[in-house]
């Protein structure tokens, strides 16, 4: 923490270091993941060629392979089947493990009672579900959602309790001392001491809610970048395809990380992440 | 003041936490007595780590004494009261609000005009006037401390309890709080428990300062400081009362020698 | 708070946003209805995976919405047998194309299963990489086989040619592997040898790494991998339905058998607009040689079964003697020479049309 005393006018909100202020960090952000994008696609182009497969694809055949996705608009359809389920599945994760989390951490008969059966249940891979997935919902998206859901609730669960649970003693006693209980306890000064790990734990399972879009999509859906991929491999030599779906699962879950980041930088909850 | 009615009344308090091994006891406070008059100001010193805390706790109602009684305003202490505030020696000011809102924490159930009335006063009375709209992490160590003092006297308490509330500011600032404490106490006529570990803050405030042995503690002797305010530092009263808290501590504790116990 | 009602909000608005485009792009709630069509709701399902003993599934289909405007049934294509069989069990398809011994075994468990119609004949084979050294089943021995699931017929195929190559199941090592994965793996040679339905097996040989060990034309004539099964309930409570099902599926095994226009025709539109797989792979399957999958003579005969629950019984897929006439229903099988092609005429040289 900065001890400066910014007299008169308000502290500069980022404190970021000034001193190494040189025209070339400028653009650093971008420039130096590109050049390692492009470096690896260099090496990944080279290995094909001199391995002389040719059933695994060369990043240009994946090109090709995106180029043909778009032309036929299954692109657009697949991207926006898979954020559908993976939308739903992780809203509902949400608005049942943060209530839950927050009342296991804090009471503790609840978190006696249920804990047990949490930690038995988080480490099942989506996988293993998806026999029960079939058997309870059918094929229809429905069942992605429940997988994706199932995937993502635990780890949001387990992070807002523990963040009730190292909530720093000073609040509450501060919080008690002034006579907040019940409700406003919860409202006033438990939930806003957990939201910064309570939103680490969120960002944690959207990460894992788009990975598991894949094995979802693995029940016969007919539409999702899952469902490209298992499409791909039923139609014979279109490696480029379950490439291309590779891709843009990739690509898709960093625009993710980066706008659940954005959470990260409002005020109520900057505190709880050092400074950056 | 003598005949004044008792608001703090500490029987025979005993205190022990679990120590590191198994079913070991480590021996904090031991048969302490405290009376407290309303409207009085008293400062509570000892050496780091004696149970000054511990001692504040237990009549605020955040800890149980394992022994004896612990009565504020005739009845036994049973968890924190709105009506007695306290001021935490690690900060306790909430990094998800803002400083007015910090300091209007305790008001919620005033009326707006009443709440902004009083933490615009407060927030004045603390210099942090500008920086109402400020988030704590974008403050220093003090201001936030300033910030932790409107608050509780934002709330209007009859008592406060005040640990080391001055330890994280500046010389000045530090003079500037004392003097606006004094006044709002011989004003506001509170009660005021407030632990230091700074002798001549001890005596420049109360009207009975309490030194603490070292652990387990006990009150080693309670020095009446009769002087007028505002008091002169070059009173031959003044210095007399610190040079004999001095004493008191320095025979108590050992290797620490007079002055700062830290 | 700003971050919570700010999250709320836009949260809302996404799921809302999301929501509409995919019901517009995947769910075509906003397509007009077409007169004289139904929703895809109202109509019953039936399972299958995209391999040649499941054609005559999509040719109905097909045929059905050129020929009458409108198919019968709701198609959905698997990848795998576990959720195929999950699937039926969940009640989700009640019709299904599946394998002769999973049916058998799953009526064995108590599931109320009736085969009632054959899928195919022959169209699986045995593909070996083509440098490799074995020539003959002997030459499999300590080697590494992929069949598509314990309860398929290529499982029980490996074992009836074992036992003519005096051979036992110790001597060589069987794994499961989803057909599909099946080429990649026999090109990297993580397996020596697989199996498995058409064209799956065709693709190695297009592709210039994979031989034909064997065709099961040529070890095992009339080979049944699959069949058309359907539970209990919909016999029960809509026989004509299920009547129906049989004879269109019927009418297009002999449409698919009367000419080799027709297959090409098959391969084109299956391929395009059911198993999204290139044309050329279900053109070589049907064609190269004629006779390696047949569609004709696809009533259920018992010594058929009874040859299957044998080698099933041997291969411990299934526990004890299960009974013909329990696990099927031969009442809807029409008479093979009454069968008749469907009167289409094919594409005509023209381009496929989408599939409604
Ligand atoms: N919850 C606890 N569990 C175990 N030991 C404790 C606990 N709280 C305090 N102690 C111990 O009790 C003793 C007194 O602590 P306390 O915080 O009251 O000291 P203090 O007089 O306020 O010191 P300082 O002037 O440094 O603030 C210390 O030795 C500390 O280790
Ligand atoms: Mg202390």
């Amino acid at each position: 923490m900065p001890t400066k005393d910014c007299r008169g006018e308000k502290c500069p909100r980022e404190s970021k270091p000034n001193v190494l202020k040189n025209p070339v960090n400028r653009f650093a952000p971008i420039l130096l993941p590109a050049a390692t994008a492009a470096i690896f696609l260099l090496i990944w182009h080279l290995l094909v060629r001199l391995s002389g497969s040719d059933l695994f694809p060369t990043p240009l055949d994946v090109a090709r392979g995106i180029q043909e996705l778009v032309e036929k608009g299954l692109l657009l359809k697949y991207i926006v089947a898979s954020l559908f389920r993976v939308s739903w599945g992780f809203m509902l994760a949400v608005l049942v493990g943060v209530p839950l989390g927050l009342i296991l951490g804090w009471f503790r008969p609840a978190f006696q009672a249920l804990n047990p059966m949490i930690q038995i249940l988080r480490p099942i891979s989506p996988i293993a579900w998806i026999p029960v997935a079939i058997l309870w919902f059918g094929i229809a998206d429905s069942a992605p959602v429940f997988l994706i859901f199932l995937a993502s609730v635990f780890p949001i669960t387990v992070s807002s309790m523990a963040a009730v649970q190292n909530m720093q003693l000073v609040y509450l006693r501060a919080a008690q001392n002034f006579g907040v209980t019940g409700m406003q306890l919860f409202r006033r000064v438990i939930f806003p001491a957990a939201l910064p790990q309570i939103i680490t734990g969120i960002r944690i399972a959207l990460g894992i809610a788009w990975l598991v879009v894949v094995a979802a999509e693995m029940i016969a859906v007919n539409s999702g970048l899952g469902y490209l991929i298992i499409d791909a491999r039923n139609a014979g030599k279109r490696y480029d395809l379950v490439v291309a779906g590779m891709v843009m699962i990739g690509l898709i879950g960093l625009v993710l990380d980066l706008l659940i980041r954005r959470l990260e930088r409002f005020d109520e909850v900057k505190w709880g992440y050092g400074q950056r | 003041m003598d005949n004044a009615k008792t608001m703090i009344e500490v029987r025979d308090c005993w205190k022990s936490f679990p120590g590191k091994k198994a079913g070991e006891q480590v021996h904090v406070l031991e048969r302490v007595n405290l009376d407290v008059h309303a409207g009085e100001f008293v400062c509570v010193v000892g050496p780091s780590g004696c149970g000054k805390s511990t001692l504040l706790n237990i009549i605020g109602g955040f800890i149980k004494e394992t022994r004896g009684t612990a009565k504020v305003a005739g009845s036994p202490v049973n968890g924190p009261d709105p009506r007695r505030i306290f001021v935490f020696q690690e900060n306790g000011v909430f990094p998800w609000l803002t400083v007015e809102e910090n300091i209007g924490f305790g008001l919620m159930s005033k009326s707006a005009a009443h709440r902004e009335e009083r933490v615009a006063h407060y927030i004045g009375m603390v210099g942090l006037t500008g920086f109402e709209k400020s988030y704590p992490r974008e403050l220093s160590g003090g201001m936030r401390q300033r910030v932790e003092i409107a608050r509780a006297l934002a709330a209007d308490a009859e008592v406060l309890y005040m640990d080391e509330p001055f330890g994280a500011l500046d010389f000045l600032t530090r003079l500037k709080m004392r003097a606006d404490l004094i006044r709002i106490w011989q004003a506001e006529k509170k009660t005021i428990v407030f632990v230091t570990h700074d002798i001549e803050e001890a005596v420049q405030l109360a009207d009975r300062v309490v030194v603490m042995s070292k652990r387990p503690a006990t009150v080693a002797e309670e020095v009446k400081i009769d002087l007028p305010r505002p008091r002169d530092l070059d009173s031959p009263g003044y210095l007399g009362a610190r040079d004999r808290i001095f004493a008191i501590m320095g025979m108590d504790v050992h290797g620490g020698g007079a002055g700062d116990p830290r | 708070m700003k971050l919570i009602s700010t999250t709320f909000l836009l949260g809302a608005l996404w799921l809302v946003l999301i929501s509409v485009t995919h019901g517009h792009l995947n769910l075509k709630w906003f397509a007009p209805k077409v007169a004289g069509t139904t929703a895809a709701g109202d109509k019953f399902r039936i399972g299958f995976l995209p391999v040649t003993c499941h054609l005559t599934c999509p040719v109905t289909d097909f045929i059905n919405q050129q020929v009458e405007g409108q198919s019968m049934f709701e198609p959905v294509r698997f990848s795998g047998w576990p959720e195929l069989k999950e699937a039926f069990l969940s009640g989700y398809t009640p019709a299904t194309f599946i394998l002769a011994p999973m049916a058998m075994a799953l009526r064995e468990q108590g599931v109320p299963i009736k085969v009632v119609y054959l899928g195919h004949r022959d169209g699986s084979a045995v593909m070996v990489h083509k440098d490799s050294q074995i020539y003959r089943m002997e030459d499999l021995r300590g080697k590494r086989i992929a069949v598509p699931n314990r309860y398929s017929n290529q499982r029980l195929l490996v074992f009836r040619a074992l036992k003519q190559a005096n051979m036992t199941v110790q001597d060589i090592e069987l794994v499961e592997m989803p057909p599909p994965d099946m080429p990649a793996a026999l090109y990297s040679k993580a397996v020596d040898a697989i199996s498995s339905g058409e064209p799956f097996m065709a693709q190695t040989e297009l592709d210039g790494y994979g031989r034909v060990l064997w065709l099961t034309k040529d070890v095992w004539p009339n080979f049944i991998s699959c069949v058309l099964a359907v539970h209990e309930d919909f016999i029960k409570n809509d026989r004509e339905t299920v009547q129906r099902l049989v004879d269109g599926i019927a009418s297009s095994g002999k449409w698919l058998d009367t000419t080799m226009e027709n297959r090409m025709d098959a391969a084109k539109f299956v391929s395009k607009n059911y198993y999204n797989q290139h044309p050329r792979l279900l053109e070589f399957v049907l064609s190269k040689p004629p006779d390696r999958v047949k569609y004709t003579n696809l009533a259920l005969r018992k010594p058929d079964f009874e040859e299957i629950e044998a080698l099933a019984l041997q291969a411990g897929v299934i526990q004890k003697d299960v009974i013909f006439e329990d696990y099927t229903d031969a009442s809807f099988v029409p008479d093979d020479s009454a069968v008749k092609a469907h009167a289409y005429q094919g594409l005509q040289g023209g381009e496929v049309p989408p599939r409604k």
